[in-house]
């Protein structure tokens, strides 16, 4: 495993050539199918891109990322290459523009290995709901990677891609960062643009990266941050996100909320997320109880508002313009009627249905404005801690990875497991997961800080000094 | 017979804006265009586009809702209106509910009639469905897609379908006297819906209502409201129920018909718009945006009454259509000479332009007001100035060239006046006696036959005089 930084400085020392790298991983890809980590690999295009990054560096134009081999995941709009975000419904679409932050990308001359697997738009814990590529996790293949940027988290941890993209709309980038051993990061909601992102909860969604090491996150969003024009939901901020590393823990105060160590949590979790906030104590870190009571509503608030935003986001998949289309209908209403029943899988309809429900009129008051209510409410907490601490401590998921094929028939349960990371997206604050140890059969566990409002540099300066003392876990594979 | 009900009238009317762009994303917002070439990510709702605001889309419809006395909402704020049609790619048309933009106005009607308007909210349009019945097809073109639209939504003061009528027209005078719409009701830039109910007359109490979709002209507004007001009548005198619902004109019959009822209305499930920040106003914009505003039609007849000293009939003809009241401001610009010009303007222009629907003027301000200058000083005769005009409407020219080329200047040639009139005298001392007589109507015979030899070597004017200074001389 090799971070971003240290293939910078061997690419311009000339140790190795961006398009070797690109061999490697592409190797690397082939040689382990059954992660099933990617929906679509770019062969020609990769080495095609390498090629360009190599006469970059060459002449001495190289920029942070020029030449680094990375994996997008399959709800970023790529021009050119098929956009699926793993659903049947857009199983051959390809868009004709790109996202953003693919522009800011290719600006600085990366490689892009190919479309990562996913759950099915973004919407599961687990990557199962795929209609294509289900992702597994390199730790344990019987396992799952987490979701839904899972094909992401099995990429970077499996070692078939440098770094990756994924979104993250209620911790599914934390979540599968915590399940495979690797470091994963939620941006302040407004850092990247969300322009060419495929819309699952408007208000929620983020992307962000996941990589070997927090100062790889710091060195990719300093690459894809910013205001832009198309998303006026973005903020102007001249944030360096490597502008902390090796900072110094002395006098942090670092909140530990003590809801999130309640029951569900697996003991193992709680051991290993409890001594990463002894380690910070150790550096003279101040460690404050703190409270956040309105995490019991919290999943519910988020399940709310993410499927009322999905419910309108998703209804532009009618087989009318693209995407897939029923046969031969009879007339209009048959033709959107069958081609989503056709064309959406089970999680999506489900929460198709619960987000239209929630905004139907008699019920608006009583479920979405309630949401809102909370998300209130959430945010008046989140700025009430983050008055007397820097950083806030917790779990990023429950337990560590599942085997494959578990709470997939309980849907509630598997919301349930979000507990710990939504509150972040409904509070709009940055959160970053990083590895801390493994539990006794050898599956990763992440822990994770969060912070105020574009308080992302320090996240990324605080997780970079625990690295610095606890490498990442390793896969076997 | 006195009048068994009461109609109550209230409208909704869809103004396209006339911004270079539209509503959310760069395009071009005219209209037209070959089928689907105006058109981005953006406004064809590919997955993860998102909508930027297009400002002026804002500022235009500020500058509307103030022409027409609204508050501006000092915080507004988008919703999405969720429903299915192949025409709406995104599936939701991003619109305003809870906090317009403008709230609160009125317009005022000749009936005496006051119109309260209960909001002006910016949307954006949707597409157009082109069907081929003859394949059994149907295809979307998404130029139109995205156009921004202002929906002005009145409260139900209107009286009759001629007040209905009257308000949508001078909604449209307004737009375009604002500039904010071209208000060409046969592109669809502005189209109404109509909800129509009755009530015994003198109660208070509001009768069950239909509304009338989508009419598309000032003559099918007042002919879909009358019929309904018919059926109507008809209904609640066997004694029956008005059924809430929402009905369809169909202009070849003249009659409606119903589309859905209520409980088949759709269920919108509006909520806030996630990708679009909600929009303050500080007091600055809200009076930059007055200071902005041009003069309204009623604005332009007390000028033209009060500064140019024309008659409030003239000044009424003269702003009936903005682009007949620019036409005419430009050529009294440059040729400041009101009165005579409103003449020329109304006999020799309005009758030219009117009826046809290009809203332009194809000869410049600068030369009619020349020929106007012309006739005015004599320099032609009035009947050649009109000729001229005619020409340039025919066949182009400047008024100069076609002056000269068709021998219209007029050379005061006194001495070919003296010539003339002598002669005349000379030949005819019969009429000279009548003269004497106190038959003064001989007056006219000498000016017809001076006139007629002296074409182009004099003014009519000088030769009268010469005439009745030789009559004086008798």
């Amino acid at each position: 495993m090799v971070t971003v930084s240290e293939l910078r400085k061997k690419l311009d020392d000339k140790q190795i050539s961006s398009v070797e790298l690109t061999k490697e991983y592409l190797k690397n890809i082939k040689a382990n199918p059954s992660l099933e980590a990617y929906n679509t690999v770019c062969e020609d295009e990769a080495l095609k891109a390498a090629e360009l990054a190599d006469k970059k560096i060459a002449s001495g134009e190289a920029m942070s990322l020029t030449g680094i081999p990375l994996a997008i995941k399959d709800n970023i709009c790529t021009k050119d290459i098929k956009t699926t975000c793993s659903s049947k419904m857009l199983e051959s679409y390809t868009p004709p523009y790109n996202a953003t932050v693919m522009e800011k990308l290719n600006a600085q001359g990366v490689v892009v290995l190919g479309k990562t697997s996913m759950d099915e738009f973004a919407m599961g814990g687990s990557s199962q709901t795929s209609a294509f590529a289900k992702p597994k996790n390199p730790f344990n293949t019987d396992c799952v990677p987490g979701g839904s940027s899972g094909g992401s988290a099995a990429a970077v941890a499996g070692d078939l891609c440098a770094a990756a993209l994924g979104s993250d709309t209620g911790g599914s980038i934390r979540q599968p960062a915590s399940f495979c051993g690797i470091t994963g990061m939620k941006p302040t909601y407004g850092t990247v643009s969300r322009f060419g992102l495929v819309a699952f909860g408007s208000s929620l969604d983020q992307i962000g990266p996941m990589a070997h090491s927090a100062s790889d996150c710091g060195i990719i969003l300093n690459a894809i941050a910013g205001q832009d024009v198309h998303d006026r939901t973005t903020r102007k901020h001249s944030i360096d996100f490597t502008s902390r590393l090796g900072m110094d823990i002395k006098g942090i105060k670092i909140g530990i909320p003590k809801e999130f160590f309640a029951d569900g949590i697996d003991e193992e979790v709680k051991k290993s997320v409890m001594s990463a906030a002894k380690f910070y104590e150790g550096l003279g870190a101040e460690l404050i109880e703190v409270s956040m009571p309105t995490l019991k509503y919290a999943v519910s608030a988020y399940y709310l508002l993410a499927c009322a935003e999905a419910s309108s986001n998703l209804s532009r998949y009618d087989g009318v313009k693209y995407g897939y289309r029923t046969d031969s209908p009879e007339s209009y209403d048959e033709l959107i009627k069958k081609s989503r029943s056709e064309g959406f899988g089970t999680e999506v309809k489900r929460r198709i249905l619960l987000g239209t429900y929630a905004l139907s009129s008699g019920y608006y008051d009583a479920y979405y404005k309630k949401a809102l209510a909370v998300r209130q409410q959430c945010r008046a907490e989140h700025d009430e801690i983050f008055s007397k601490c820097d950083l806030m401590l917790t779990p990023t998921a429950p337990t560590v990875a599942y085997k494959a094929g578990a709470n997939i028939d309980d849907p509630v349960k598997m919301y349930l497991a979000d507990i710990c990371t939504v509150t972040a997206n409904i509070a709009g604050i940055p959160a970053i997961s990083v590895p801390c140890g493994c539990d006794k059969a050898g599956m990763p566990i992440g822990f994770s800080l969060s912070a105020k409002r574009f308080d992302d540099a320090l996240l990324i300066g605080a997780a970079d000094v625990y690295e610095k003392d606890h490498p990442h876990p390793i896969a076997k594979i | 017979m006195c009048k068994k009900y009461d109609t109550v009238i209230g409208l909704e009317i869809h103004a396209e804006l006339s911004t270079n762009t539209k509503a959310f994303c760069t395009c071009d917002a005219s209209f037209g265009g070959a089928p689907n070439t105006h058109i981005c990510p953006v406004c064809t709702g590919q997955p993860g586009a998102l909508p930027v605001i297009n400002h002026a889309a804002v500022e235009y419809a500020i500058r509307a809702g103030l022409a027409l006395n609204c508050d501006i909402n000092r915080y507004t704020r988008f919703d999405r209106k969720n429903y299915f049609y192949p025409d709406l790619p995104k599936a939701y048309q991003i619109s305003q509910l809870d906090l317009p933009l403008c709230i609160n106005g009125h317009l005022e009607l000749s009936t005496g009639t006051v119109v309260r308007i209960h909001q002006i909210h910016l949307e954006e349009d949707a597409g157009k469905l082109v069907h081929d019945d003859y394949h059994g097809e149907s295809w979307a073109d998404y130029n139109r897609c995205s156009v921004p639209l202002i929906e002005i939504v009145t409260e139900p003061d209107i009286k009759s379908s001629e007040e209905a009528a009257e308000f949508v027209s001078k909604i449209a005078l307004y737009l375009k006297y604002l500039n904010v719409c071209d208000a060409k009701m046969q592109e669809g830039s502005i189209r109404a819906d109509v909800n129509v109910s009755l009530k015994p007359a003198g109660s208070t109490v509001l009768g069950d209502r239909a509304e009338i979709k989508n009419l598309n002209s000032f003559r099918s507004i007042q002919r879909a409201i009358e019929c309904e007001i018919a059926r109507q009548t008809e209904i609640l005198d066997g004694g029956g129920k008005v059924v809430q619902e929402t009905r369809r004109f169909d202009d070849a019959t003249g009659t409606t018909s119903s589309l859905r009822s209520k409980e088949n209305a759709n269920d919108y499930r509006y909520f806030p718009e996630p990708d679009i920040m909600a929009i303050s106003f500080t007091e600055e914009d809200i009076q930059k945006a007055k200071n902005e505003i041009p003069l309204l039609p009623h604005e332009r007849v007390t000028k033209y009454i009060k500064e140019y000293g024309l008659t409030d009939e003239d000044a009424r003809v003269l702003t009936s259509e903005k682009y007949l009241s620019d036409f005419y401001d430009e050529t009294v610009a440059v040729y400041p000479e009101y009165k005579s010009v409103s003449n020329m303007f109304q006999t020799e222009i309005m009758r030219r332009v009117k009826d046809t629907d290009d809203e332009e003027v194809p000869i410049s301000a600068q030369d009619f007001a020349k020929v106007c200058e012309m006739a005015d000083k004599n320099t032609v005769n009035r009947n050649d100035a009109k000729t001229i005009i005619r020409i340039m409407f025919e066949e182009g020219g400047s008024p100069e060239e076609i002056a000269k080329t068709n021998g219209f200047i007029v050379v005061e040639d006194t001495a070919a006046i003296a010539e003339v009139v002598d002669a005349l005298f000379a030949e005819r001392p019969d009429l000279i006696e009548d003269y004497k007589n106190g038959k003064t109507n001989v007056f006219g015979f000498f000016m017809g036959q001076a006139n007629r030899a002296l074409k182009g070597k004099a003014t009519p004017m000088s030769v009268k005089a010469y005439i009745e200074k030789k009559f004086s001389e008798i």
